[in-house]
């Protein structure tokens, strides 16, 4: 087992881009060599090492690497992005884009995180112990594809736009989520169980169950009786008509 | 004085009839001569390929291209072709670049250089919005630009041709080549601008336009008397009616014909169809489509009067933009994709919808074929202009691939294999075995251009040409393109040397430099007479319709760097 502990030396305003901050780069490699890494601060690029403490113990494969982030980086983006395994561990807020285009692995924030969680992931697992912001699991902009598989479990809430043009994979949000939650699906599965507003405009595939309340039910699903879901009856849309979607909405 | 000696180049330049010479080229001032000094710097060209640049006679490099990259923010992260496409950082010599489909205009002067070509012509200018194509041909470096204005559901040119007033219909086209600071006439879908305006299309060349009772066969014979009468220095460029219908592939034919008694009045064709392959479709319905380009290429090999480009698809990604409305629309439904769509008031409409071109969809994989078809079933390259319609049927940084299809068959296998039967039983290109060499391809990508668009000093090596070379590293002779498709492809993928104006702007596929091009603009000259009375129309359709006032709407000569006026002579 490998674990690295990285605390900022000092809270920063300019944003950092830690792009290269996951466990594929970290494997394997001392002290020394993660302080070398280099990360985009502000418009420019210095050494891991000069913006972090780093503390590195042990050396293993990417599979056993974990990160453990030590305090608020919630000016400190794009933490393990493309990551395909290992562990991130965040005990603080975090900003965004964080996980984005994952493969596998896990990422835990103890804490909360800004927009565009786990965009475009493909596998692995976020579990956020905290609220998330806009755009969870979504799509980059244009992207006609979001989250592609994984699993994101939020134990807070989420604003708007969660899981917006998803293709695969779940997410489950244990509180309430804003405006607009699975906008454009095509393919996956959203379970929320707190309330919700307007879900699942424009889905043409996937699933969403809602626990809680729903405002503004759009009038472009059809009501086709109910279904069971784990004992719990719900009642079953399909839609969106407007784009032919074949996508299910289970609401209680 | 800067001198340049090219020294031992491989030179293949059709306009001469040279093919693979080796020999040396002069270059002073940034023109091509005789001889030069010793003092002349030398480029050694020992073995390799040396062309014209090359002349990319269609292309939405500027203008409606705007519109692609806003809905495509995307597409500024696609790297497809490495080298020539994705996000690349400024450099000393270059700004940063993104892109694909819809790069930034820096990064299509720099990619177009890099593949050899020095000189692009702009599709479609909009006049009302010519000036922002003018604005980002500002900012396209290297190449030099000229641009095709639009004129084919214009309710001016309609009511002159309603009315019968062809003089002061030519007066008008030289009016609107001078706002637009425009080269030539560009005709999409005649009529069906006007009609897509109430929700409708034409259906044909005999299909009446809603309110202004022409056909869009009247619209074109009006405007090509009209291009004829001004003696413009390119004939009239069509994209035809029914564009990526099945079965429009007669409406193609029966264009084509309507032109067999046009007398040019100029050395050059009297018609250029654009982008054929989407206009090559046989069948009656998406179920029975299958290729028509055997009929078309038929056609054009026994007419002369015209010149065609293909249109050619390219799998993978792509961003259609037509100032045809109703295609785009269809193409968005079709597809449940998104889709921009524009009114530019009594001038034309407009869509842009972004698509994927699939091996795997039997239609994608046809369109494929018709595209080859057409550049290899029509015998003689001197009608035939190679293009992708960048980026309607896919990006021209995949030029080079597609050189690969043109020179082998081998390589045309290689990628019908993956195709379904249902594909395969709808083309023919299965059994068509010619395979282009250097000449021919040369023809296609410099030479031709220099002739349908009347620009001697351009796609040529003579003696007083502009200094624009394309010089590869590879030597025809000493590989065979039928086999060694990969080394072809990297060859054109970034040039050994690429000169502008006797200028080294790429060196060992790198920016070398980047000096501002030409734009290129007609004059045609209208007798005074003539010309204020159609001003007094056109002040007219200013009051009553227009959002704009007509001092606004002329392009001012501030919008044009390094322009230059080509002037004619009309004939009244």
């Amino acid at each position: 087992m490998q674990v690295v502990k990285l605390s900022l030396k000092k809270a920063n305003k300019i944003p950092i881009e830690a792009d290269n901050v996951n466990p594929d780069n970290f494997a394997g490699k001392t002290t020394e060599e993660i302080k070398a890494i280099p990360v985009l601060y502000g418009n420019g690029q210095c050494p891991l090492g000069d913006l972090f403490n780093v503390e590195a113990e042990g050396s293993d494969s990417v599979e056993n690497t974990k990160i453990v982030f030590e305090g608020d980086v919630s000016r400190v983006k794009r933490i393990g992005q493309n990551m395909s395994a290992g562990e991130i561990e965040i005990n603080g807020n975090v900003d965004m884009h964080c996980g984005s285009g994952m493969k596998g692995g896990k990422v835990v924030i103890n804490g909360d995180a800004d927009s565009w969680l786990g965009c475009e992931m493909a596998g692995g697992e976020i579990i956020l112990n905290g609220n998330a912001s806009y755009y969870v699991g979504a799509g980059y902009r244009g992207e006609s594809c979001g989250m592609r598989g994984g699993k994101i479990t939020v134990n807070g809430n989420t604003k708007d736009y969660l899981g917006e043009h998803m293709c695969g994979g779940e997410i489950l949000v244990k509180g309430d989520v804003g405006l607009l939650p699975a906008i454009s699906n095509n393919g996956g599965k959203i379970v929320i169980e707190g309330k919700a507003t307007m879900p699942a405009s424009e889905m043409k595939n996937g699933t969403v169950i809602i626990n809680g309340e729903v405002s503004d039910l759009l009038p472009s699903y059809k009501e086709e009786g109910t279904e069971e879901v784990e004992g719990v009856t719900y009642r079953k849309f399909v839609g969106d008509v407007n784009v032919g979607g074949k996508g299910v909405l289970l609401i209680k | 004085m800067s001198e340049i000696l090219i020294k031992n180049a491989s030179v293949c330049d059709p306009a001469q009839g040279i093919n693979c010479e080796t020999m040396d080229i002069c270059i002073r001032d940034g023109k091509i001569v005789d001889s030069v000094s010793g003092n002349a710097k030398v480029i050694d060209a020992e073995g390799k390929l040396t062309m014209a640049g090359g002349f990319d006679g269609h292309t939405h490099s500027a203008g409606k291209i705007n519109v692609g990259r806003f809905m495509n923010p995307n597409d500024a992260r696609k790297n497809l072709v490495p080298g020539l496409s994705g996000q690349v950082a400024r450099t000393e010599k270059t700004r940063a670049q993104v892109g694909y489909n819809t790069p930034n205009t820096y990064a299509i002067g720099y990619r177009y250089a890099k593949l050899g070509y020095t000189t692009i012509c702009e599709a479609a200018i909009p006049l009302l919005s010519a000036r922002h194509t003018h604005e980002e041909f500002k900012e396209i470096p290297i190449l030099d630009k000229m641009g095709l204005s639009l004129f084919g559901s214009n309710w001016q040119v309609m009511e002159y041709i309603r009315d019968k007033e062809p003089e002061k219909l030519a007066a008008y086209i030289a009016w609107g080549l001078k706002a637009s600071r425009g080269y030539g006439v560009k005709i999409v879908n005649p009529g069906g601008g006007e009609a897509w305006g109430w929700g409708k299309n034409v259906s044909g060349l005999y299909d009446p336009v809603p309110n202004f009772d022409v056909t869009p066969a009247e619209i074109l014979m009006g405007l090509v008397e009209a291009n004829e009468r001004l003696q413009l220095p390119h004939s009239v460029h069509v994209h035809c009616n029914n564009l990526g219908k099945p079965g429009n592939y007669a409406t193609t034919i029966e264009t084509m014909k309507l032109f067999e008694k046009v007398k040019p009045s100029r050395d050059r064709q009297s018609l250029h169809v654009t982008h054929v392959q989407f206009n090559a479709y046989a069948g009656t319905s998406w179920r029975d489509f299958e290729t028509g380009a055997p009929m078309v290429s038929d056609y054009i090999n026994g007419a002369d009067h015209l010149t065609f480009d293909l249109g050619q698809v390219i799998f993978g990604p792509a961003v259609t933009m037509t100032a045809d409305g109703p295609v785009e629309y269809a193409n968005s439904r079709m597809l449940h994709e998104k889709w921009s769509n524009q009114d530019v008031e009594l001038e034309d409409a407009s869509g842009v919808v972004p698509l994927f071109y699939s091996p795997k969809s039997f239609v994608n994989a046809v369109q494929w074929a018709i595209g080859l078809e057409l550049a290899l079933l029509v015998k003689d390259p001197w009608k035939v202009m190679f293009t992708t319609d960048s980026p309607n049927g896919g990006s021209f940084v995949n030029y080079p691939e597609a050189f690969t299809y043109l020179m082998s068959a081998k390589r045309r296998a290689e990628v019908i294999s993956g195709f379904s039967k249902m594909a395969l039983d709808r083309m023919v290109l299965p059994g068509i075995d010619r395979e282009l060499d250097f000449y021919e391809l040369a023809v296609m990508t410099r030479s031709i251009q220099s002739k349908i668009y009347s620009r001697p000093e351009k796609g040529n090596l003579k003696v007083g040409s502009d200094a624009d070379i394309a010089i590869y590293d590879i030597l025809p002779g000493q590989i065979d393109p039928t086999t060694e498709y990969e080394k072809v492809k990297k060859a054109f993928s970034g040039t050994a040397y690429t000169l502008k104006d006797g200028v080294v702007v790429v060196k060992d596929g790198e920016i070398e430099a980047t000096p501002k091009g030409r734009i290129y603009w007609v004059n045609a000259k209208v007798p005074a007479n003539i010309d204020s009375a159609m001003q007094k129309d056109i002040d007219l359709k200013f009051k009553k319709y227009y959002t704009v006032s007509k001092s606004n709407y002329m392009v001012e000569d501030m919008y044009l760097e390094n322009p230059v006026e080509i002037g004619t002579e009309g004939v009244f």
